[in-house]
């Protein structure tokens, strides 16, 4: 039943992409989705889709498998371009009727933002196939180093990720083990009305939380017995090295920046006939 | 400073305020450095909580505990107590902190502030003296029990520990996993020095000790020489602890008159026997195994394959072409070690999973001309056609009952009296208020339990073995004419083995015709099967009676699977040409040796 959840979806190649330094990789998301946020219009756009279509390169993953992302966000895509398209407004108005308008700004604004979004989740899916969970881990626990100085408990909460993804496995099969032996009993989780299927799952629950409960306390104990305290002089092992190829994905992350914010200002005077039917207002 | 790595005086601790007895009740010892001390005890016995005591997760309400002459009770000590002193624990599971092998051996040394290229020379010798440094990357959920528990162990000696208390940590392995985490064990204690405390109730792992102390209700009641604590064996009885399967053959020749030595070892046994039956003659010691015939309720499985995730690149083959019979009547055994496919086997005995043309949505592939249609796997249990869509699966789970390993972790209900009603409700809905309460006194009476003492108490609150039962309880509770287990044993002392054992032969004798075991104890599989099989990768490689699957010794040790004791002993006396055909449980083959040895034929 839950046999098929691959969590995290780590794509397992060697390429550069996943050899980069998880930090930079965040940072490097976080910077494409500033680029796709300001730009607005469509030669702006298309540089955010040649840096997508290089990374993806460079990633040797399959692309299918990038593209595959979006069927997971495909009801909000079409949901918002619905909404968009007859509610924008807009001067050039095709269509009236009551309070609906369709106008050539709204399909514009429609298309912009659906690519916007989709280029936004491929962006992120790039990020969760190259990277595994625990150096995601290490990445994000770095990056908030300097919020130690609000006394933002950082180092646990990177401890209670890498916990929650080691137990992810354990309680899987955990969970599978207790729906085969309730079967086994007679139990149906599989006919009747959704009172009778949310009831069903209740010999699941209790004893997938007892169990739970019981690892947590026998981990606590093991921490203990293991030194841990909060005590600062606590050092750590895996130690994260900026390389030569973090430096060219910082820099091409830059430019790109640079190029939808050049894109954004000087767009309109590539071909001034055009630019109407390409910008967002 | 003294030489004592741990010492304990008069120490007392109880868990509540209530009228219970104490866990510990004016418990004094005390271990040398470099010693080797075994702990022995049954469940209950106090013997986890002397663990915890020691390392400071409780605190003595009494008495004086210091480790390498540091006062426990004394809070700013305790930092130092931990770090000098390592526990592994029982769940090999719950005591990893992170995915990656090489990150969970980090931890200890982190926490205690080492330098970062120290730390990685640690986890390099750390998992190197365990054996797993080939692990080093791997993720733990991928390991096999012994090996979890060999990590956990590197992990305590990342923090260069004086001492490792062993709390229970062979408890829930297979007895391959506990010959792993024994022998390293052995050899940190002989090549670093080491001093160990191993907490266990298996009374085998004693015998690597310098010395064993058992503890019962709270206080230590012997101490010796393993070989000194094994003569006692009357008192380790009401001890409630079970002598190593070797002493009691040798105390029970010994009791007819043969000679032998008090030796742990097979082949000093062996000897001894083959010395003792010098010069005698016996008649024909050949036994006639006794075949079931079988009868209205037979399993017969053909052509059996199963592949997980199937056409994804994760895909596993669990079973590759089993052919298996299992007679009415039979008290069958299934031998396989963790990954061979017994689990995914015995699942399909009552179609938890599904044979592919039993899916709603299979549809049988249309075969050309001139081309032969593939074997499809076929299962019959009984008069049930599981390769049937139309088959009645409910009344069919409802007649081959299934105890998962463990079955106390399925536990759910409010009281034990709905957690056993549970199935009988689910599969009979129609069955009167009556009815039903005659059926879970029935069955809670028939795993040893007081119907009306237990049934309104939560099922949380009961100890560990009254849990095992009530679960137990909870799949019998359908009178199915089949009872499979799986590993109905694990985790249990040896006396709680025993009372399951015979709790299933009373099932056997009464409700239920055929009885399935997995085990990898093969002395279990020994002392209690009339037939047995083996899998290997997803096949079976033997079926029979167990005299003839483990006259196939060597074959089943380079499977990676042991054999039974008498086993090994028939093995070793063959090469000083004393050849006795017997039963393989320990009492049978103690019976055959000495009517060999009175000069009379066996019949054990």
């Amino acid at each position: 039943m839950l046999n098929d959840v691959a969590f995290g979806q780590y794509y397992p190649v060697n390429s550069a992409v996943h050899r980069l330094d998880p930090r930079t990789k965040l940072i490097w998301l976080i910077a494409y989705i500033v680029a796709l946020f300001l730009a607005n219009n469509f030669y702006s756009l298309a540089v955010c889709a040649l840096l997508l279509v290089v990374a993806i390169a460079a990633s040797k993953l399959p692309f299918a498998s990038v593209l595959r992302s979006i069927k997971g966000i495909l009801f909000i895509l079409l949901f918002t371009a619905v909404l968009n398209l007859l509610f924008y407004g807009g001067e050039t108005v095709l269509v009236e009727w009551n309070f609906i308008k369709i106008s050539v700004e709204g399909i514009i604004f429609t298309v912009f933002l659906a690519f916007r979004l989709t280029f936004l989740v491929m962006g992120s899916t790039i990020l969760t196939l190259t990277t595994t969970p625990v150096s995601l881990t290490d990445g994000i626990e770095s990056l908030l180093t300097p919020l130690k100085f609000i006394k933002f408990p950082v180092h646990e909460l990177a401890l209670i990720m890498s916990i929650a993804l080691r137990f992810i496995p354990t309680l899987i099969d955990e969970t599978n083990r207790i729906i085969s032996a309730q079967k086994a009993r007679g139990a149906d989780f599989e006919s009747g009305n959704i009172l009778k299927r949310v009831k069903a799952v209740v010999p699941i629950l209790i004893p997938l939380l007892i169990s739970a409960f019981r690892r947590a306390e026998e981990l606590g104990d093991a921490m203990d017995a293991r030194c841990y305290s909060n005590a600062k002089n606590r050092t750590k092992y895996k130690k994260l090295t900026f390389k030569l190829g973090d430096l060219v994905a910082v820099i091409l992350v830059a430019a790109l920046i640079a190029g939808v914010v050049l894109l954004n200002i000087y767009g309109a005077n590539i071909i001034p006939e055009i630019y109407n039917y390409i910008k967002i207002s | 400073m003294s030489t004592n790595a741990i010492t304990l005086k008069n120490v007392k601790y109880s868990y509540s305020q209530s009228e219970d007895a104490p866990a510990l009740n004016g418990v004094s010892l005390s271990v040398e450095k470099g010693e080797f001390v075994a702990v022995l005890g049954h469940n209950g016995s106090g013997k986890s909580t002397l663990a915890r005591l020691i390392n400071g997760l409780l605190t003595a309400d009494e008495g004086e505990i210091t480790v390498l002459g540091l006062n426990v009770s004394d809070k700013k000590n305790i930092a130092e107590v931990r770090r000098r002193a390592g526990i592994v624990f029982q769940n090999p599971d719950n005591q990893m902190v992170a995915s990656i092998v090489e990150d969970d051996v980090a931890f200890g040394p982190e926490n205690v502030g080492v330098e970062r290229e120290e730390i990685g020379r640690r986890i390099n010798w750390a998992l190197k003296s365990v054996g797993m440094e080939e692990f080093k990357n791997s993720t733990p959920s991928r390991l096999s029990g012994g090996q979890k528990q060999r990590v956990a162990i590197a992990g305590v000696l990342a923090i260069k520990p004086d001492i490792i208390i062993l709390d229970e940590s062979t408890a829930m392995l297979d007895p391959k996993g506990r010959a792993e985490v024994i022998s390293v064990v052995k050899k940190l204690n002989e090549e670093e020095g080491i001093t160990v405390l191993l907490i266990t109730h298996f009374m085998e792992e004693a015998l690597f000790a310098d010395r064993a102390i058992v503890l019962n209700k709270g206080e230590v009641v012997l101490q010796g020489t393993p070989e000194e604590i094994f003569k006692n064996g009357d008192a380790l009885e009401t001890y409630n602890l079970a002598l190593p399967k070797i002493t009691e053959i040798e105390n029970g020749l010994r009791e007819a008159g043969l000679t032998v030595s008090n030796a742990l070892n097979y082949q000093t046994l062996a000897r001894d026997i083959a010395d003792n039956l010098k010069g005698k003659t016996w008649g024909n010691c050949k036994n006639t195994p006794q075949y079931n015939q079988g009868g209205e309720w037979d399993v017969d499985i053909s052509n059996l394959t199963f592949t997980y995730s199937a056409k994804s690149p994760f895909a596993t083959h669990a079973l590759n072409g089993v052919d298996l019979k299992i007679k009415e009547g039979e008290f069958f055994g299934v031998i396989g070690h963790t990954g061979s496919g017994k689990s995914t086997l015995i699942q399909h005995l009552n179609a938890l999973i599904k044979l592919p043309q039993a899916q709603k949505k299979y549809k049988a592939k249309k075969v050309k001309k001139g081309q032969t249609p593939p074997t499809m796997p076929q299962i019959t249990v009984g008069n049930y056609n599981l390769s049937n869509k139309k088959c009645d699966f409910k009344s069919l789970r409802a007649d081959v009952g299934m105890v998962f390993q463990y079955p106390e972790y399925q536990l759910f209900a409010e009281t034990v009296f709905e957690d056993v009603a549970f199935g009988l409700k689910n599969f009979f809905p129609k069955m009167g208020e009556e009815e039903v309460i005659t059926a879970v006194k029935e069955s809670l009476e028939m795993v040893g339990l007081n119907y009306e003492e237990i049934k309104d108490k939560s099922p949380f609150d009961l100890s560990g073995g009254q849990k095992r039962r009530v679960a137990i309880a909870g799949v019998i509770v359908t009178k199915p004419k089949i009872l499979v287990l799986d590993e109905p044993a694990a985790g249990l002392d040896p006396l709680g083995k025993k009372e399951i054992m015979e709790l299933l032969h009373k099932l056997h004798k009464t409700w239920c015709k055929t009885v399935v075991i997995v085990s990898h104890d093969m002395d279990e599989i020994a002392d209690n099967c009339t037939s047995c099989a083996v899998i290997s990768n997803g096949k079976i490689v033997f079926a029979d009676t167990p005299e003839k699957v483990f006259a196939n010794g060597e074959k089943l040790i380079e499977l990676g699977l042991d054999i039974p004791l008498a086993a090994k002993l028939l093995i070793e006396l063959k090469k000083y040409g004393v050849e006795i055909d017997c039963n393989l449980s320990c009492k049978g083959f103690t019976k055959s040796v000495i009517n060999a040895y009175k000069g009379g034929g066996n019949n054990a």
